[in-house]
């Protein structure tokens, strides 16, 4: 096996697993956060990088745990997901282009609406494009679970797809 | 042209059912970042768009300058490690003086075995004198070492020669 670069190797990633934490937290500032907890994990851990099958998996999953523990910690002064709170959601969530394109803020609002675990498997396959497998490692999950939590928030969608059909915008 | 929209939406169906495979859902990607898209496929843009447009979102490469200045850290860590291997030298020096010195107590031992055989060999014959029996046949203890010395010369002087 390759020897590991920090710079060339763990670094890069970084922009994929502030991707996911801001998935699973709705929060830039939350998401930066974690991707940098979860680089200084891992390079505290660098003399276990060669045992491990893939160093960005493993990234993965850190960052996903993180987000996981910081969202839990959170909950306490959580609200439930109303309306209102949605809206808030998708505010903290900059994204210029996104705000003047309607339709692509549906899809935005709609897929954070799902619960965490469909949200990230979103994430990972249809915006990572990452392999069932590959999701499976990360989440620690069997390959016919990620599927079901797939189809369930695909279906999700498109249900949502047809109200929009049926009622408009 | 006709052919290739029916091969997207049956790739749309078998996606909403989850069986196309990654590959399959990077063409829908690419086909609807496209600027022409017929009507009726046009209500799926916006997902396959907002696939596609997630992908751009990243850190800035101040962030990169942040963590590896946090990475530098450790180096700190690492150096404290230096420092020990720094003090490799010392310990050499250490060790070397320590052979120098136990060399040069060798060396001292045996020149002064050589120059001053005349002086061990005395205290050698006392000693040895002290625990021997005979010394107590003999006379006088403060005649017996000038006899001795009378003795000597011969040998003293054969050294003193070399």
């Amino acid at each position: 096996m390759e020897e590991i670069s920090f710079r060339n190797d763990i670094l890069p990633l970084k922009d994929k697993l502030f991707r996911l934490a801001l998935r699973i937290t709705l929060n830039r500032a939350e998401a930066e956060d974690i991707v940098q907890d979860t680089l200084i994990r891992v390079w505290n851990k660098r003399d276990e990088w060669q045992t491990l099958e893939s160093v960005e998996a493993y990234c993965l999953t850190v960052t996903r745990n993180l987000a996981i523990d910081r969202s839990q910690r959170k909950e306490a002064q959580n609200m439930e997901l109303t309306p209102e709170t949605q809206e808030l959601t998708d505010g903290v969530t900059p994204d210029r282009q996104m705000e003047r394109d309607e339709q692509l803020h549906l899809i935005h609002r709609l897929v954070n609406e799902l619960p965490e675990k469909q949200r990230t498997i979103f994430q990972l396959r249809d915006i990572e494009g990452k392999s069932y497998k590959e999701i499976a490692e990360i989440m620690g999950l069997t390959e016919e679970q990620v599927k079901v939590n797939l189809f369930r928030a695909r279906q999700r969608i498109r249900l949502k797809y047809n109200e929009i059909d049926a009622y408009g915008l | 042209m006709r052919m290739d929209y029916k091969y997207i939406e049956q790739l749309i169906e078998r996606y909403w059912d989850c069986e196309t495979s990654a590959e399959e859902e990077q063409i829908l990607r690419m086909f609807f970042s496209q600027t022409e898209i017929p009507a009726h496929l046009l209500r799926y843009k916006s997902l396959f768009a907002y696939q596609k447009s997630e992908q751009e979102i990243g850190l800035g490469s101040d962030f990169d300058k942040r963590i590896l200045e946090e990475i530098e850290r450790p180096t700190v860590k690492a150096r404290r490690l230096t420092l020990q291997t720094r003090f490799m030298p010392l310990f050499k020096a250490a060790a070397v003086i320590a052979l120098i010195f136990s060399v040069g107590g060798v060396m001292k031992h045996s020149l002064s075995d050589g120059n001053g055989a005349g002086v061990i060999y005395v205290h050698d014959q006392f000693e040895r004198r002290s625990t021997d029996p005979q010394v107590a046949y003999e006379g006088d203890s403060v005649k017996s070492p000038l006899e001795k010395v009378t003795e000597q010369p011969p040998v003293v002087g054969r050294n003193h020669k070399q």
